[in-house]
């Protein structure tokens, strides 16, 4: 299967998800405790994402940069905690690791 | 009727939402780029899939031609908070055909779900209307000026990030693979509510790792799944 292949199927389940309630579940109420476990499924899954994305390298964990994306990890959690604001997390986290990759 | 004042009420509501996805939508068409996919596949992801946190996670499984079926669980996991959001809008659209609604739903995400819903409630509480009194072709305009407005500058933004990510020197590698987690990390941060959630939050970043080297290929999606059970049981159970 192609990726663009891949991507139309995965476009016609979102619809799918999105279209379904509006056409047949008019009126029904979503329990409360599906709904959070709808959120914490969300959550893990980005923050696994976030970790497999900085650290592994298909199925190799790269040990030698880990450390300074680590770091960098962190300081963007601080700084967008402390700012509110994800851009600026960001920003500074990938400034640490652009430094920190050309210090080593 | 649906380009008329209520859409635009719409449009001009989302402009909050769109200050934000401006920055995310090049985030994400960045980091696509850089993980190899080409701007024919990033606008189509954008335009059918039109989910960040979904595409986020199909990114690396997709990039690294892991299976079909991973990348395609990977995204309807992440695709099913949508249930919910439409489930609860459903009501404000009271009297619309099912077209209008199945082609206006394409455009539900997490922001266009908040801003309509915050303001059909505000609509109702000041005129005191049952639901079944609601204008739902009047509610439908001010979603689709919401959905449709984000949903362009979302799709216009990636393929930006696109020609970002090209203009880079060599060198820039590591700041561009950084981009994206270090964005949804922070954005995570900012919207952190419960204790239960920063522990769930921690754990699947700690878990993924030890996940994906047992098995490189399911290792982090189930370390994830079984994470949140878990922080999902315990605070039931509190």
């Amino acid at each position: 299967m192609t990726r663009s292949e891949i991507i139309v199927i995965m476009g016609l389940m979102a619809f799918a998800v999105r279209a379904l309630p509006q056409l047949f579940f008019v009126g029904r109420k979503f329990p409360p405790a599906w709904d959070r476990l709808l959120r914490y499924l969300s959550y893990a899954f980005i923050c696994s994402i976030v970790s497999i994305t900085l650290f592994m390298s298909g199925a190799r964990f790269e040990a030698g940069a880990a450390p300074r994306r680590g770091l960098a990890l962190a300081a963007a959690i601080f700084v967008a905690h402390k700012t509110k604001s994800a851009v600026t997390g960001m920003i500074v986290g990938a400034l640490l690791v652009l430094v920190a990759s050309r210090i080593r | 009727m649906l380009f008329g004042a209520r859409f635009c009420q719409g449009m001009r509501a989302a402009v909050p939402i769109l200050i934000a996805f401006v920055p995310s939508s090049i985030a994400w068409g960045i980091a696509a780029q850089a993980h190899g996919l080409t701007l024919h596949e990033i606008l189509l992801m954008s335009a059918l899939v039109y989910s960040g946190p979904a595409q986020f996670a199909v990114l690396a499984p997709l990039a690294e031609g892991k299976s079909a079926l991973q990348v395609l669980i990977a995204g309807f996991l992440m695709n099913l908070r949508f249930l919910p959001m439409s489930m609860t809008l459903a009501p404000f659209f009271r009297g619309v055909k099912r077209l209008p609604l199945a082609l206006a739903s394409h455009v539900v995400s997490a922001s266009s779900f908040i801003v309509p819903y915050l303001q059909f409630e505000k609509e109702r509480e000041s005129n005191s209307t049952e639901v079944a009194a609601l204008d739902g072709h009047g509610n439908l305009a001010f979603f689709v000026g919401v959905g449709a407005s984000s949903f362009l500058v979302w799709t216009a933004g990636t393929g930006v990030g696109y020609g970002v990510a090209l203009g880079f020197p060599p060198g820039f590698e590591e700041a561009l693979k950084f981009i994206l987690p270090g964005y949804f990390a922070g954005l995570l941060v900012v919207e952190m509510r419960s204790r239960a959630m920063a522990l769930v939050c921690l754990a699947s970043l700690i878990a993924a790792v030890p996940g994906a080297l047992l098995s490189p290929g399911w290792g982090w999606l189930i370390s994830a799944i079984l994470t949140a059970l878990l922080g999902w049981g315990w605070e039931t159970r509190r």
